[in-house]
């Protein structure tokens, strides 16, 4: 049977409604102030660090977000930490609760469709997380104009606002893969679960997994290992099989977009730098075109995995 | 016994005695002596004068000296030994050395006069007239001299011409000398066979010494020829040589962009076009320039044309360098040299050349997006339901 109207009729009632649930929410609010608090700290000791260390650098905002203040990661380190966390929290009960709440039935009584109400939730925590993180790329322009006094050029704010649309890109994966686990699960606290679960082993777990995988798959060739050298082939599917993480995939785009200097995110052959005039920065394009593959992944896996929640969404039963 | 010994000895006397008459000629008396009884002296200086005060045959005897005649004015001092002396005493068949020093005061004028050195003794007096003309002293001469006055060779040449300076007067002069060459030549003198730079050198009454001139162009200097003049002067005297160096025209060449660009952007794998300008600012037109290039290894670097029969001198070429970065370079930049070279000359320049990537692959990646987009809204369209 053919439906009638558009599919996303009352998108923008129930985006709206999301939004002021989500903002007046404790859960989101605790959530937030733990990840500005965090990113204060961080920008206030690479502040610190910059101040003691930097020479002339021509991209010295851009050194706010990636330099490392030990023990705490770079600023943009902390966010990939922490953007699954918010996202996980935003998402991982948004539909369970609903039919645990049993108000689905009602919404759904109202003309509005089950894409509208999917798509709405999903883009109401897109908006909620970009908020939080337009606050604090404000926050740490702001410091870094008022601390270091030296004034972003044109090429660092576009590179910072780059970065902040892969922060955003990053946080749709994971708020996409929370929602669809609340569609799976009708208990919140299983999705909850889940979700941690696979953000915990993507933080700790993979990286050395895929690390030993590589060995596995391609074993290190002895003449290298006899030099002492890497092989190339496993360093290649090592990162191949990385590169399944989206915190790899954030981490990587991320490097090209804030080190203008980056040439290059795989294995670099000697011959490759032969005549190449070191420390040069590339123009934002290029470096684009580098972090492109890994600004992709993100953005399909985010599409892959909420049409599969909508797959999974439209097929369920809804029942008072 | 005695007496017939005594008679023998003088009989054997008489014979040696006898014998010493015959090969020295028969002359008695005391003389003075002098090798050069005229001399000329220089107002204004000191003159010896050696005299030997000698015994023929004469008993030993105490002689008064005296200098007279001696002009207002003038000093004379007889000399013995080092020490003013009034008497000597020569011995039998001896003589004595003295010198007769002579101070003329610088007014003295000029002309001749005599003066008398007396030796007066008991018997005898001897007398020895000196006349001293009163004389300007010969005049220092010099003379310079080279074997080879006209060397030829390009502007980046050195040339070095072998003087010979002979000091023509009867005294040690210290010789001095000085090279007048075109502006911002460059001149020194240095040993005949050192490299040590000399102002002067001391040249021995009557002999020479040999020189060596070296002349260094300045590099921008046009073709032709150029004189240069050396000056040597010691005490008034002076000599003068003429030399010449011939400079031959050489091509100078530069190479650079167009506009003096040095930069450029290739993308990786993809040849790029990069016009260069061959200019010869030289002063002879340089034959078969050859254009080469170095880049990093796997890249490829190419001229059309390859090369350039002649460029004039203070004209340009143009010619296209076709550089072909690897598939496998990095996006960033690189550096590569051209280089354009006409026999000796040569000329190089580094060219940056930022390669990009292929952005095939970035609409691949708009590509994977669109995909995935036509899957929601292929999902919207199956699954959609009221």
């Amino acid at each position: 049977m053919r439906r009638e109207g558009s599919a996303f009729q009352g998108l923008g009632t129930v985006v709206l409604k999301e939004l002021s649930d989500q903002m007046s929410s404790i859960r989101i609010f605790v959530l937030e102030l733990l990840v500005v608090a965090l990113a204060v700290v961080s920008v206030a000791l690479a502040i610190r660090q910059l101040g003691l260390t930097t020479a002339e650098d021509p991209f010295l905002l851009l050194r706010l977000f990636t330099v490392d203040n030990p023990p705490l990661p770079s600023f943009a380190g902390m966010l990939g930490f922490l953007i699954p966390l918010v996202a996980i929290g935003l998402g991982f009960d948004a539909i369970s609760s609903e039919h645990n709440r049993r108000t689905l039935s009602r919404v759904l009584a109202q003309p509005i469709y089950r894409d509208a109400l999917l798509m709405g939730k999903f883009l109401a925590g897109m908006a909620t997380l970009g908020i939080m993180l337009l606050a604090m790329w404000l926050l740490v322009v702001g410091a870094g104009l008022f601390m270091l006094g030296v004034p972003p050029n044109g090429d660092e704010i576009l590179r910072s606002l780059v970065f902040l649309l892969i922060a955003l890109c990053y946080c749709g994966v994971w708020l996409a893969f929370a929602m669809l686990l609340s569609i799976v699960f009708r208990s919140a606290a299983t999705a909850a679960l889940i979700a941690l679960g696979v953000w915990l082993f993507f933080v700790f777990i993979w990286p050395s997994l895929a690390s030993v995988l590589a060995q596995v798959i391609s074993p290190p060739d002895v003449r290298y290992v006899l030099l002492g050298l890497p092989t190339p082939g496993t360093i290649e599917m090592q990162q191949t099989l990385a590169r399944f993480s989206p915190n790899q995939l954030f981490a990587e785009a991320v490097l090209a977009i804030l080190s203008p200097s980056t040439r290059a995110l795989g294995p670099i052959y000697l011959e490759q730098l032969q005549g190449a005039v070191m420390g040069t920065a590339l123009p934002l394009q290029q470096s684009l075109l580098i972090a492109w593959p890994q600004i992709v992944g993100l953005i399909a896996s985010t599409i892959v995995l909420f049409v599969a929640g909508y797959v999974v969404f439209q097929r369920q039963e809804v029942r008072a | 016994m005695r007496a017939r010994l005594l008679a023998i000895v003088s009989a054997f006397l008489c014979v040696a005695s006898a014998a010493w008459g015959a090969d020295r000629p028969d002359v008695k008396g005391l003389y003075l002596l002098a090798d050069y009884p005229a001399v000329s002296v220089q107002p204004g200086t000191t003159a010896n004068i050696p005299i030997k005060l000698q015994n023929y045959g004469v008993a030993p005897e105490r002689l008064q000296l005296s200098v007279t005649g001696v002009p207002t004015g003038w000093t004379a001092t007889l000399l013995g030994g080092g020490q003013p002396v009034a008497a000597a005493m020569p011995a039998t068949d001896g003589g004595v050395s003295l010198e007769l020093r002579l101070d003329v005061p610088s007014n003295a004028g000029s002309g001749t006069q005599t003066l008398s050195v007396e030796a007066k003794g008991e018997g005898h007096t001897v007398t020895l007239p000196i006349a001293v003309t009163l004389a300007q002293q010969l005049p220092a001469k010099l003379k310079v001299d080279t074997a080879l006055p006209a060397l030829r060779g390009t502007s980046k040449s050195s040339f070095e011409y072998q003087l010979t300076i002979k000091n023509d007067s009867g005294r040690n002069l210290t010789v001095s000398f000085a090279a007048q060459a075109p502006k911002n030549f460059e001149t020194s003198f240095t040993e005949a066979y050192g490299s040590q730079e000399l102002s002067s050198v001391a040249i021995e009454a009557g002999k020479s010494k040999d020189v060596k001139l070296k002349v260094r162009p300045p590099s921008t200097v046009d073709a032709g020829t150029y004189p240069v003049s050396v000056t040597v002067s010691a005490e008034g005297a002076t000599a003068k040589t003429d030399v010449s160096l011939e400079i031959i025209g050489q091509p100078r060449l530069t190479i650079s962009g167009r506009d003096g660009l040095l930069s450029m952007r290739a993308e990786a794998g993809q040849q790029a076009t990069f016009p260069v300008i061959i200019s010869n600012s030289g002063s002879a037109p340089a034959d078969d320039v050859e254009l080469s290039g170095s880049a990093p290894s796997g890249w490829k670097v190419e001229f059309n044309p390859k090369t350039i029969a002649k460029i004039e001198a203070g004209k340009d070429a143009e010619a296209q360098a076709l550089i072909t970065p690897t598939e496998k370079s990095l996006a960033g930049d690189y550096q590569t040299t051209l280089r354009a070279s006409s026999r000796g000359e040569t000329a190089s320049s580094q060219v940056r050349v930022q390669v990009v990537t292929s952005t095939v692959w970035g609409i691949a990646g708009v590509g994977i997006i669109a995909a995935a987009l036509l899957i929601m809204v292929g999902a919207v369209v199956r699954f959609g339901r009221r």
